[in-house]
């Protein structure tokens, strides 16, 4: 029952990632190429739960926190570094 | 049996919600509307198919390692939901004093007052 409904699901996710690549490359700004890179890593954290549901494996699990933190990183520096206060 | 039917009605409008975000990405003039639209993406598209993957592999018996996935995911979307709000602030308050343009009636942050 799971497989049919994970089925239907990844092109749909697969979809949305596209787009999101779609403005993270034409994007006008540098905030919006971070804020598009940092949808990405959610929906790859949420994506990578998915997945460890369909092979069977708890092994794909254990990326996701790292994937989660590290986009969080990436806002504080990026929006640290355009404030001209970088401090280390 | 109930829990995989809710965690699965969880993961397709976790879907539905990331492809309302994706076209509204796209579609959105500036970037203090996509902000509106990246927060859609981020808690309606990554916290609820989470807690739903959390809710599904604790009903499915015969899953090697299920009370480790369903720990984790449930971790994951708790630090999500508090760190995705805090991130966008700190980048829209950046974008602001670096001077990207956008459509305001008023602005509080130059001291305007209405």
């Amino acid at each position: 029952m799971i497989e049919s409904v994970v089925k239907l699901i990844v092109p749909i996710f697969s979809l949305a990632i596209v787009m999101y690549l779609i403005r993270a490359v034409k994007g006008p700004t540098i905030p919006d190429i971070v804020l598009a890179i940092d949808c990405i890593g959610y929906d790859l954290a949420a994506f990578m739960g998915i997945l460890s549901l369909y092979f069977k494996s708890p092994y794909l699990i254990s990326g996701a926190i790292v994937l989660a933190l590290w986009s969080y990183l990436l806002d504080i520096y990026v929006s640290r570094y355009l404030l001209r206060e970088v401090r280390g | 049996m109930i829990l995989l039917y809710i965690g699965a009605g969880l993961m397709i409008i976790g879907a539905l919600c990331d492809l309302l975000a994706g076209i509204g990405m796209l579609k959105f003039r500036n970037f203090y509307l996509r902000l509106h639209a990246a927060t859609i993406g981020t808690v309606g598209g990554a916290v609820v198919p989470l807690i739903g993957v959390a809710l599904a592999a604790l009903d499915m018996p015969g899953l090697p390692g299920r009370f480790a996935i369903a720990g984790a995911s449930f971790i994951t979307a708790l630090i999500i939901l508090l760190v995705a709000p805090a991130g966008s602030t700190a980048l829209a308050y950046a974008a602001h004093r670096s001077g990207v343009e956008g459509n305001f009636y008023f602005d509080h942050l130059r001291g305007e007052e209405r």
